[in-house]
C-alpha cells in the first residue's frame, strides 16, 4: 500500500498543482508532495512497501510494487534530491511555475514506478511515460534550441524503447513464465538457451544504454542539458532519469545472466571507454552545462563497468554510485543554476574570481564538485571504489582504463573550481541568500552521509545484487563462445 | 450471322481505353465524368457480351451478367449524382471546375 | 566497545576528531571572530590532539601490542567487511606525535604569521582540517580509510598551496600538486584492488599476516609493492612524481612547513614502513623503492644547488631527504626511515619556519640574492637558521647525524636489496650528503652572513619576528639538537627508537660486519659532511660566491634551476598529449557521431519527404497511379495463368 502511494501521491499533487489556481498554494503543495513521497520511503523500509495485484490475467502481468530492496534506496534519494529542486524551482521559475512544479512531480511519480515497480511489463510502461514530463520540461521552459534538443532526445529513446519492447514481448512468452512479475520470471528465464539470453539481452542493453548513457549513444544528454531551463531544475529531473543502470542491476543481468555474461566484455570496453572519453572532452567545453554532461557521462562509464563486471561488489558499487552522482550531479546542476542567476550566463569566461565576494557558495561548491570526482569520505567514493573493485575482478585492464579517468576527472574538477571561483574577479557577486543555503543543506546532507555512512544502504545493494549470481552450469562454455565472438566484435568495433 | 464475343470485347476494351484516357488527360471535371461514364459503359458492355457468351452453357450465368450490368447502372447513376453535386459546390466557390486547381488535400 | 574505551591508548582515536571540531568551529564561525580568535581555537583543538597522543606514546610504552578499535561499519561487501577503524600502535604514536606536536608549534607560529590576512580563519579551518585528515591516514586499520586520510591531505594541500588563490600562480601550483597526486591515488587504487583480489580484504594487519605466507619475491607481491610505490612516489614527491612540490611554495610558509616538510610527505614513507612485512616478502619492489629514492635525492640535491628562493632551496631539500628515507625502507631499514622523518620534522619544519620569519622582516622578498647579513638583525632566527642548517648536514652530535647514519648504515648493511646494489645505493646517498651539507651552506650564508644585499627600504625595516614566531624556532631548535639521542648508533649502543618502533614494522634481518667498518661508516658521513661544508665555506666566505655565480649562470646552472627538465618533458609529454586526445576526442564526438547520427535522422527525414510527394492532392496523379496499379494487377494475373 506504501509503495502504491509512492507513485500516486506524487502523481496526485502534480494533477493538484496543474489546476491550483492560486500561486500562494503552489509551493507548499509541491514540497507537501515530495516530503510525503520521502517520509513514505522512510516508513516502507520496514515491510509496509509490498505490493502484489493482478493487472492484466491473460497477459500475466501484474501491479507489484516494492520499497524494501534497491529500488527503494534509490527512490529514497530521488525524493530527497527533488526535495531542493522543488524548493528551487518554485523560486527560480518565472512563467507558469506551478506547471513546471506538476512535471516535477510527476518525475517523481514516474521514477518511483520505475524504481519499485517488480512487474516487467509495470516497468516499461513507467519507463515509457517518465519521458513525458522530462519532455515537457523541455519544451515548455527550454532555451532556444531546444526542438533540436527534444527530436534527439526523443528519436533516442524512442529507438531504445523499442528494442527494449521487442525484449519485454519475448522473455515472457519464450520462457515460458507464469507471469510477467519478477519473481516468476526469475524462475524461466535464466534457463532459456544461452544464444536466446543473449539476444533478449542485446535489446534490453540497448535500451538501457541509450539511457546510460554509454558511448555511442549519449550525444542526446549534452543538448538536453543545455537547453534546459536555466533554473537547472529541469537537468536534476534529467539527471534522476538516468536510470540505464538500475534497469541493467534490477531486471536485465538476473533475469538473462547467460546473456549478460556474453555481452559483458562489450559492456567493460564501452564503459571503461565512455568514462575517459566523458572526461576528457569535459575539459573541451567552456559551458558549464556541457561540462556537466560530460562528467556525468563519465561517471555513468563507471557505472557501466561496475555493472557488467558481474561481480557482487561491481555491481553494488554501481548501485551506490548511481545514488550518490543523483546527489552529487543534481547539487552540480542547481549550483550552475545559481551561478547563471549570478552572472546571466554558462560560459566560463564570465566567472573566475567568485570565492572572494562569496565564499560561501565556493566552500559549498567544493564540497559537491569534490565528491563528485570520487573524494573519499564523501558521496561518490564507495560507489566508485567498489565498482571499479568489481570491474578489476572481471577485466583488469577496464578497471586501469577507467582508473585514468579518476585522474582525469580531478584534473576537470580542480580545473573547472579554479576558472569558476579562483583569480581575481571582476564584479562582487552575491553570496548564498537564505533560499540558497536551504536548497544545499539537503544535498551536502546527502553528501556527507553517503560518503560516511554508505553501509545500510550497501547491504540493501548487494542483498538484490546476490540474489541473481551465477550462470547455470550447462550453459558454461556455450557462453563462453559467444563472449569470445562478442569480444572479437567489440574489439575490432571500439577501434 | 452472330458477332463474335471477341469483336465486343474489343470494342470494350477500346471504350474503356478512350475512358481512361479522357480521364487522365482532360482537366474539366465534367469531362472527367464524362470519361468515368465511358469506363463504366464499357465494363458493362463486356458484361453484356459474356453473359450472352455463357448463356449458352449455363442460363443461371447468363443472367447473373446482366443483373451486374443493372447494378453497374445504378451505382454509376449514384456516383454521378453524388459528384456533380459536389462539382456544383466546388463551382461555386472557384468558378472553374479544372481538376489541377482542385489539389487542397496533400501533405 | 566501551571496554576498549577505557585504556588510555584508545584516546589516541579522538586526536582527529578535536582537529575536525576545530575545523568545523573555525571553518563555520570564524569569520566573524576578532583576531587572533580563530588561531586560539585551532592551536588549543590540536594542543588536545597532542595531549591524547601523548598519553596514548606514554601508555604504549612497555606493551608489546598496540590497540586496535572498530567504530562503524564501511562497506561491508563481498565479504571484505571494510569499517571505520583505528590501530594505535608504536608506528601511528610516533607519526601521531610528529603530526600534534610540530603541527601545534606551527599553529602558534602561523597565529602570527597570518595576522590581517582576509582569509584568516579560512587557514585554520584548513590547517585542522589537514592535521585531521593526517592523523586519519595515520591512524587507518583498512587501506580504504586510508586513503580517506590519504586523499584528504591532498585536497587540504591543494587549499592550502593555492590559498592565495587570486593570483593565477599559486591556483596553478595547487591544481599541480592535485593532479599529479591523484596519479599516485589511481596507482593507490589499483594496488588495493589487487590486495583485494590476492588476500581477500582490505585491513592492513590482515594482509600483512598473510604476505608472509607468500613466496618471498612473489609476483604478485612485487606488483602491489611496485603500484603502492607509485602512489607514495606522488605523495611524498619522489621521482618521476615530484614536481608538484617546489611549485607548492607558493603557499603560505607555514603550510611548507607543516605539509610539504614534516607531515603530508611522509605519508609515502609512512605507507611503507606499515606495509613492511609486505615489503619484507618482496625484495624487488624493495629495490624499486630504494632506487627511486636514492636518485631522486641525488637529483634533487643537484636542483638545490642552483635556486634562488630561499623556499625553493628548501622544496628541493624536502625531496632530497624524502628520497634517503624512501631509500632505508627499501633497504628493509624501517626504524632508521621513521627515525628520519622524525629528525626531519624538526630540523626542516625549523628552516622552513626560520626563512617565513625572515620572509615576513623583508615584507615577502623571497629571492636570497637580496639577503645576506642577517644572523646580525635577526639573532634568534638566525641562530636556531644555524642550528637547523648543521643539523640537517649531518654535523655529528646534532639529530640529523644520527638519523642519517641510521640510515647509511642500514643500506650498507642491507640484506633485503644486496642483490640490487646497496654498496651503489650508499654510494650515491654519501655523495648527497656531500651535496647537503654544501647548499644548505649556501643557504644559510646567502641569508644571514656575509654583506647585506638587501634594498634600501626593505633593509631599515628589518627586525626580529614576534615572540609567537621565535618561540616555535627556539623549541624546534632544541628538538633538532637533542633529539637524536634517541636513536644512537644501533652497533655500539642502546638504540630506544628502534626497539620502540619494533612490534609495528617488519624485522628485516641485516649485515653485521666487523665493528672498525660501521665505524667507518660513520665516519665517512662526517668527512661527506665535512667536506660539504667546506666546499660551501670556501666558495661562499672566502670567496664570495664567485665561482658559484660563473657555474650558476651557465647551461647547467639553468638546468639544475629548471628542475632538470622534468617539468618540460612532463609539459611536452603528458599534458600536450592529453590537451591533444581530448581535443580529437572532442572534435571526433561532435562532427562524427553527433553529425553522423543527425545525418541519418536527416536521411530518414527526406525518403519521408521524398514519399510524401506522391501525395501531391494531384487528382489526375492519383487516377494514373490508380490506373498503373491496375495493369499491373492485370498483368500479374495473366502471368500466373488467371489464377488470382
Amino acid at each position: 500500500m506504501i509503495a502504491a502511494l509512492m507513485v500516486l501521491l506524487p502523481l496526485a499533487v502534480a494533477v493538484a498543482l496543474a489546476l491550483a489556481p492560486k500561486p500562494a498554494v503552489h509551493r507548499p503543495l509541491a514540497m507537501f508532495g515530495v516530503v510525503a513521497t520521502l517520509v513514505l520511503g522512510l516508513l516502507a523500509v520496514d515491510g509496509g512497501g509490498r505490493l502484489e495485484v493482478p493487472w492484466i490475467a491473460s497477459l500475466g502481468t501484474w501491479i507489484a510494487l516494492d520499497a524494501t530492496g534497491a529500488g527503494g534506496v534509490l527512490a529514497r534519494v530521488a525524493a530527497a534530491v527533488l526535495l531542493p529542486t522543488v524548493l528551487w524551482a518554485g523560486a527560480r521559475v518565472e512563467s507558469r511555475p506551478h506547471l513546471f512544479l506538476a512535471w516535477l512531480l510527476a518525475t517523481l511519480a514516474g521514477l518511483s514506478g520505475i524504481f519499485l515497480a517488480r512487474d516487467l511489463v509495470l516497468f516499461y510502461v513507467f519507463w515509457e511515460l517518465t519521458l513525458l514530463p522530462g519532455l515537457a520540461l523541455l519544451a515548455g521552459w527550454g532555451l532556444t534550441h531546444r526542438r533540436a534538443a527534444m527530436v534527439k532526445y526523443l528519436l533516442y529513446a524512442v529507438a531504445g524503447s523499442f528494442a527494449m519492447l521487442i525484449a519485454v514481448l519475448a522473455v515472457g512468452p519464450l520462457s515460458g513464465a507464469a507471469g510477467y512479475r519478477f519473481d516468476q520470471l526469475l524462475a524461466a528465464a535464466p534457463l532459456l538457451d544461452p544464444l536466446t539470453q543473449t539476444w533478449i539481452f542485446a535489446g534490453f542493453a540497448f535500451a538501457f544504454a541509450v539511457k546510460l548513457p554509454i558511448f555511442p549513444l549519449h550525444a542526446w544528454l549534452v543538448d538536453v542539458h543545455e537547453q534546459n531551463h536555466a533554473s537547472g531544475a529541469a537537468d536534476v529531473a534529467g539527471t534522476l532519469y538516468k536510470v540505464g543502470g538500475f534497469g541493467l542491476f534490477a531486471w536485465a543481468i538476473p533475469l538473462l545472466p547467460a546473456g549478460a555474461t556474453a555481452l559483458a566484455p562489450l559492456g567493460l570496453a564501452l564503459g571503461a571507454f565512455t568514462a575517459v572519453y566523458g572526461a576528457l572532452i569535459a575539459t573541451r567545453h567552456a559551458h558549464l552545462k556541457r561540462i556537466l554532461a560530460y562528467a556525468s557521462l563519465s561517471h555513468m562509464g563507471v557505472v557501466a563497468v561496475g555493472l557488467f563486471s558481474l561481480h557482487l561488489a561491481g555491481k553494488t558499487g554501481s548501485m551506490a554510485l548511481l545514488a550518490a552522482q543523483m546527489v552529487t550531479t543534481g547539487g552540480l546542476f542547481l549550483v550552475s543554476g545559481m551561478l547563471h542567476d549570478r552572472r546571466g550566463s554558462f560560459e566560463l569566461d564570465a566567472f573566475g574570481g567568485l570565492a572572494r565576494s562569496a565564499p560561501a557558495l565556493a566552500a559549498a561548491t567544493l564540497v559537491v564538485l569534490f565528491a563528485s570526482i570520487g573524494v573519499p569520505g564523501l558521496a561518490n567514493f564507495p560507489g566508485e571504489f567498489l565498482a571499479l573493485l568489481g570491474a578489476y575482478q572481471a577485466a583488469p585492464a577496464a578497471a586501469v582504463l577507467a582508473l585514468l579517468a579518476v585522474v582525469a576527472a580531478g584534473a576537470l574538477g580542480v580545473n573547472l573550481y579554479q576558472r569558476l571561483f579562483q583569480g581575481e574577479g571582476r564584479e562582487r557577486v552575491r553570496d548564498v541568500t537564505p533560499l540558497e543555503v536551504a536548497v544545499f543543506a539537503p544535498i551536502l546532507a546527502l553528501t556527507l552521509w553517503l560518503g560516511v555512512a554508505p553501509a545500510a544502504n550497501l547491504t540493501t545493494f548487494e542483498r538484490e545484487a546476490a540474489a541473481a549470481q551465477t550462470v547455470t552450469a550447462e550453459a558454461a562454455p556455450v557462453v563462453a563462445e559467444i563472449a569470445a565472438a562478442v569480444g572479437v566484435l567489440a574489439a575490432g568495433g571500439v577501434r | 450471322m452472330t458477332v463474335p464475343t471477341e469483336a465486343y470485347v474489343a470494342l470494350s476494351a477500346a471504350l474503356f481505353a478512350i475512358g481512361a484516357m479522357g480521364v487522365l488527360i482532360r482537366r474539366s471535371a465534367i469531362l472527367v465524368f464524362l470519361s468515368v461514364e465511358l469506363m463504366l459503359n464499357a465494363g458493362n458492355l463486356a458484361l453484356v457480351a459474356y453473359a450472352r457468351h455463357w448463356a449458352g452453357f449455363d442460363a443461371l450465368a447468363g443472367l447473373s451478367g446482366q443483373t451486374v450490368v443493372f447494378i453497374v447502372l445504378a451505382v454509376a447513376a449514384a456516383e454521378v449524382a453524388v459528384g456533380l453535386g459536389i462539382l456544383v459546390a466546388i463551382f461555386r466557390d472557384r468558378s472553374s471546375t479544372d481538376v489541377d486547381a482542385l489539389s487542397g488535400v496533400r501533405l | 566497545m566501551t571496554g576498549a574505551w577505557s585504556d588510555p591508548v584508545a584516546w589516541a582515536a579522538l586526536a582527529p576528531l578535536f582537529a575536525l571540531a576545530g575545523a568545523l568551529l573555525v571553518g563555520l564561525f570564524g569569520r566573524r571572530w576578532p583576531e587572533p580568535l580563530p588561531g586560539v581555537v585551532a592551536s588549543l583543538a590540536i594542543a588536545a590532539a597532542f595531549v591524547v597522543a601523548a598519553v596514548a606514546s606514554v601508555g604504549l610504552l612497555g606493551r608489546d601490542a598496540g590497540v586496535a578499535l572498530t567504530l562503524w561499519p564501511f562497506l561491508p561487501v563481498a565479504g571484505l567487511d571494510v569499517s571505520v577503524g583505528v590501530v594505535v600502535d608504536p608506528l601511528a604514536a610516533t607519526f601521531l606525535l610528529i603530526i600534534t606536536g610540530v603541527g601545534l608549534l606551527i599553529h602558534v607560529y602561523s597565529i602570527d604569521y597570518m595576522r590581517d590576512d582576509d582569509g584568516n580563519a579560512r587557514y585554520f579551518a584548513l590547517l585542522n582540517l589537514f592535521v585531521a585528515s593526517m592523523l586519519v591516514l595515520v591512524l587507518a586499520d583498512s587501506l580504504v580509510l586510508l586513503f580517506v586520510g590519504w586523499e584528504g591531505v591532498g585536497v587540504c594541500s591543494y587549499l592550502l598551496i593555492g590559498f592565495w588563490y587570486r593570483q593565477r600562480a599559486n591556483a596553478d601550483a595547487g591544481r599541480k600538486a592535485f593532479i599529479v597526486n591523484r596519479i599516485g591515488d589511481a596507482g593507490f587504487l589499483l594496488a588495493s584492488f589487487l590486495v583485494a583480489a590476492t588476500f581477500g580484504t582490505l585491513t592492513i594487519a590482515d594482509a600483512n599476516a598473510q604476505a608472509g605466507s607468500f613466496a618471498f619475491g612473489a609476483g604478485v607481491l612485487t606488483a602491489i609493492g611496485l603500484l603502492f610505490l607509485l602512489a607514495a612516489a606522488g605523495k611524498s614527491a619522489q621521482l618521476p612524481l615530484h614536481v608538484w612540490l617546489p611549485d607548492a611554495m607558493a603557499g603560505p610558509t607555514p603550510v611548507s612547513a607543516l605539509i610539504h616538510a614534516a607531515t603530508m610527505v611522509t605519508a609515502g614513507v609512512y605507507l611503507v614502513a606499515r606495509l613492511s612485512p609486505l615489503y619484507a616478502q618482496a625484495p624487488a619492489a624493495s629495490a624499486a623503492v630504494a632506487w627511486v629514492g636514492a636518485l631522486t635525492a641525488l637529483i634533487a640535491a643537484v636542483a638545490a644547488l642552483a635556486q634562488t628562493d630561499i623556499k625553493r632551496i628548501l622544496a628541493y631539500s624536502t625531496v632530497s631527504q624524502l628520497g634517503f628515507m624512501f631509500a632505508a625502507v627499501g633497504a628493509g631499514a624501517y626504524a632508521a626511515a621513521v627515525f628520519h622523518v622524525f629528525t626531519h620534522a624538526f630540523f626542516k619544519g625549523l628552516l622552513f619556519l626560520a626563512a617565513g620569519s625572515v620572509i615576513h622582516a623583508l615584507h615577502g622578498e623571497q629571492d636570497v640574492r637580496r639577503m645576506g647579513g642577517l644572523g646580525r638583525r635577526m639573532r634568534l632566527t638566525g641562530s636556531s637558521a644555524l642550528v637547523g642548517t648543521l643539523a640537517i648536514a649531518g654535523v655529528p652530535l646534532l639529530s640529523g647525524f644520527f638519523s642519517k647514519e641510521a640510515i647509511l648504515g642500514g643500506v650498507w648493511n642491507s640484506t633485503l636489496v644486496e642483490d640490487y646494489g646497496s654498496r651503489l645505493l650508499f654510494a650515491l646517498l654519501l655523495v648527497t650528503a656531500g651535496l647537503t651539507a654544501f647548499y644548505m651552506f649556501r643557504w644559510y650564508h646567502r641569508v644571514f652572513c656575509g654583506e647585506s644585499r638587501l634594498a634600501r627600504d626593505v633593509a631599515a625595516k628589518v627586525h626580529e619576528s614576534p615572540g609567537t614566531m621565535t618561540a616555535p624556532l627556539v623549541v624546534l631548535a632544541a628538538l633538532a639538537a637533542v633529539a637524536g639521542y634517541l636513536g644512537l648508533p644501533a652497533f655500539a649502543f642502546p638504540n630506544w627508537i628502534k626497539s620502540w618502533l619494533a612490534p609495528s614494522l617488519a624485522s628485516v634481518g641485516a649485515l653485521h660486519p666487523p665493528l672498525w667498518v660501521e665505524w667507518l661508516l660513520v665516519a665517512a658521513s662526517v668527512v661527506a659532511a665535512a667536506a660539504g661544508l667546506a666546499a660551501g665555506w670556501w666558495i661562499y666566505e672566502r670567496g664570495r660566491g664567485a665561482l658559484a655565480e660563473r657555474v650558476g649562470g651557465g647551461v647547467m646552472g639553468r638546468f639544475a634551476r629548471d628542475g632538470l627538465g622534468f617539468d618540460a618533458a612532463y609539459r611536452a609529454g603528458a599534458v600536450s598529449t592529453a590537451e591533444g586526445l581530448a581535443a580529437g576526442l572532442a572534435v571526433a564526438d561532435r562532427d562524427l557521431l553527433d553529425r553522423g547520427i543527425a545525418a541519418g535522422v536527416t536521411t530518414a527525414s527526406w525518403l519521408g519527404r521524398a514519399v510524401a510527394a506522391w501525395q501531391s492532392g494531384f487528382v489526375r496523379l492519383y487516377a494514373l497511379a490508380t490506373l498503373i496499379g491496375l495493369t499491373a494487377l492485370a498483368v500479374v494475373v495473366a502471368a500466373l495463368g488467371g489464377r488470382a
